[in-house]
């Protein structure tokens, strides 16, 4: 089973990608901010992280780029509901970028795409 | 009284009265300059007074005066005939006429008629060049003394005039005073009697001289009063462009604050909807076919993903406040909207036709906000033509600018919603948000080009989008650019 970490500061959200991620068969772990990110990528080796990329303290950015420096393997999808970070040059470091939506498809097919392509190399 | 007394008495009354002539004239003159702002006219009226036989009765008079670029002298203005038989008939026709000098100053309005044509065509052959030291004319331009020419000479310098301007003048004998102000010296006021020969007397030429005072002033004067319209009008103008820059700024600013605050807000809004629209899909998914809760779940779904795009299109909307500029090769992103709208085209059965000028050059835009209005005007378009039809996309070029229109043959746009179409959230539409067009006419603003629309009801409708090819040489945008009040409008 697949271990996948989802970073997003707005609990609702957390709870909601928690159950429908679940529900494809993924285990789902938490953070609300990018350093518990950081810790849970370092203590559970997750497969995938996604990411939000608008956070207090630590943002998503900066959180995928501390992951990227350290454990350069793990794939991180951004998650925002700003559409402005695509232009900024961290962002091409990510596997994907999604623009938050309540129609949750586009998430998991990404989610299954980078999944797929990690399993395959 | 004896003889001589008598003599003398006669001289000094036929003395008085020629002073007396010679101060009407002028104050005619004057009178008469005193109406005019033009320097031609006013040139003129003065040639007039020196011309008229109940003036000083020159035959022909001559204003040479330096051209705008200091290098030349020449004749600007003449009257009088051109010739001999001329100078009969116009004469002739003057007795007939019992012209007056006011009458013949104020009948001055009129064209050039012909024989002004001929003596003027001698007026504008008359050159001197300004640097020349030793011409004895610009000699007695600078001395600021009027003085006669005889046989080609200037007695009281000794020097001879240069031939080939006598030859043009046609006499070597003439009247000439300068004209001059205190600080520089304009030109030459030249009179003759080529015509009927009769000798210049010294009464005259002081008479002139005073003409010639009196034409400096009027020149200055007229130009003194260009000058002056000049610098009003560039004032005006210096006043109506900042006016709409201001304008343009405000907007801008004012656009840019809201901008700030809708793309704010959207983004607020854009988490709890993906929280309520994700989980009523969970729900709906979890929810037997049969339960009657079902229907109520769909709406919200439904409603969500309705406010989900009315975020994103004012998300695109907060985006266009700030243009960049870079050259765009306009045929590949017309063919890029098509490409991104291929599957709505063909689930609506629309024929694409793609009309492109074969050597269009690239046109400054900005490219993602000029996709996002050819986007928003396809989607139109496509939306007008639900049951099939044709859609055009022409672009030419058109002087400085490109002009790009784009047709479908659909519904068409009702007369009543002309005047709103441009306005933000006004929809003919069901789910639409209304930001569509509000978002074409806010791009077209921002490129300060124009947009207007030709719509027949039932038989299509086409935008016509007019850019400047450079930024540089797009005019300076009025200010309404979101509510029109007309079909065709600039913005």
């Amino acid at each position: 089973m697949k271990t996948i970490l989802v970073v997003d500061d707005d609990r609702n959200l957390r709870r909601l990608y928690k159950s429908e991620l679940e529900a494809e068969g993924y285990r789902i772990l938490l953070a609300e901010n990018g350093a518990r990110a950081i810790d849970l990528v370092n203590d559970e080796s997750p497969d995938l992280v996604v990411m939000d990329v608008r956070m207090p303290e630590t943002d998503g950015l900066e959180a995928m780029a501390r992951i990227l420096r350290e454990r350069s393997r793990t794939p991180v999808i951004l998650n925002s509901a700003y559409s402005c970070y695509k232009d900024n040059f961290l962002t091409w470091a990510a596997d994907g970028y999604i623009i938050k939506s309540a129609d949750l498809v586009p998430l998991k097919e990404k989610i299954r795409e980078v999944l797929c392509s990690r399993t395959a190399a | 009284m004896d003889a001589h007394g008598s003599s003398q008495l006669g001289s000094a009354a036929a003395s008085s009265e020629r002073r007396i002539a010679e101060l009407t004239i002028l104050y005619e003159v004057s009178c008469a300059l005193q109406k005019t702002v033009d320097e031609e006219k006013a040139l003129r009226i003065i040639l007039a007074g020196v011309t008229a036989g109940r003036g000083l009765g020159f035959n022909r008079a001559f204003v040479l005066l330096a051209d705008s670029n200091e290098e030349w002298l020449e004749g600007r203005l003449a009257v009088g005939p051109a010739s001999p038989e001329d100078a009969a008939r116009i004469w002739r026709e003057m007795r007939e006429k019992h012209q007056t000098l006011e009458e013949l100053l104020n009948s001055i309005d009129h064209s050039m008629d012909q024989e002004d044509f001929d003596i003027n065509e001698i007026a504008f052959r008359l050159r001197i060049r300004l640097s020349d030291r030793e011409n004895v004319l610009l000699k007695v331009m600078h001395s600021h003394q009027a003085c006669l020419a005889h046989d080609g000479w200037i007695g009281y310098l000794g020097s001879r005039i240069e031939k080939q301007f006598l030859e043009i003048l046609g006499t070597g004998s003439f009247a000439l005073a300068p004209l001059y102000l205190a600080d520089r010296d304009l030109g030459l006021l030249l009179a003759d009697n080529a015509i009927t020969k009769v000798p210049i007397e010294l009464a005259n030429l002081r008479t002139l001289q005073i003409f010639a005072q009196a034409a400096s002033a009027a020149i200055e004067n007229t130009r003194l009063y260009e000058e002056l319209a000049a610098k009003v009008i560039l004032r005006e103008k210096t006043n109506l462009t900042l006016r709409e820059s201001q304008d343009h700024l405000l907007r801008s600013v004012r656009l840019s604050t809201i901008g700030k605050m809708a793309a704010l807000l959207a983004h607020e809004i854009r988490t709890p909807l993906v929280s309520i629209g994700g989980f009523a899909r969970k729900m709906l998914r979890s929810t037997p076919l049969e339960d009657p809760r079902r229907e109520e779940m769909q709406i919200i779904v439904s409603e969500v993903t309705h406010l989900e795009r009315l975020v994103d299109e004012v998300l695109s909307f907060s985006r266009i406040a700030h243009p960049e500029y870079k050259p765009v090769d306009i045929a590949s992103l017309i063919q890029s909207v098509i490409i991104a709208l291929q599957d709505e085209i063909e689930k609506n059965a629309v024929k694409p036709i793609i009309d492109i000028e074969s050597s269009l050059p690239l046109v400054e835009v900005d490219e993602s906000q000029l996709r996002q209005a050819l986007l928003n005007l396809v989607t139109n378009a496509l939306d007008a033509m639900t049951g099939g039809g044709t859609l055009t996309i022409k672009a030419c070029r058109d002087g400085s600018c490109i002009e790009i229109a784009l047709s479908d043959t659909g519904i068409g746009i009702c007369p009543e919603n002309w005047d709103r179409l441009f306005s933000p959230f006004f929809t003919t539409k069901v789910t639409g948000t209304g930001l569509g067009l509000a978002v074409v006419s806010q791009v077209i603003h921002n490129h300060r080009g124009s947009l207007r629309f030709d719509s027949i009801p039932n038989r299509g409708t086409t935008f016509y989008i007019r850019l400047a090819l450079h930024q540089e040489d797009a005019p300076v945008a009025p200010v309404p650019a979101n509510v029109e009040t007309s079909q065709e409008t600039r913005i």
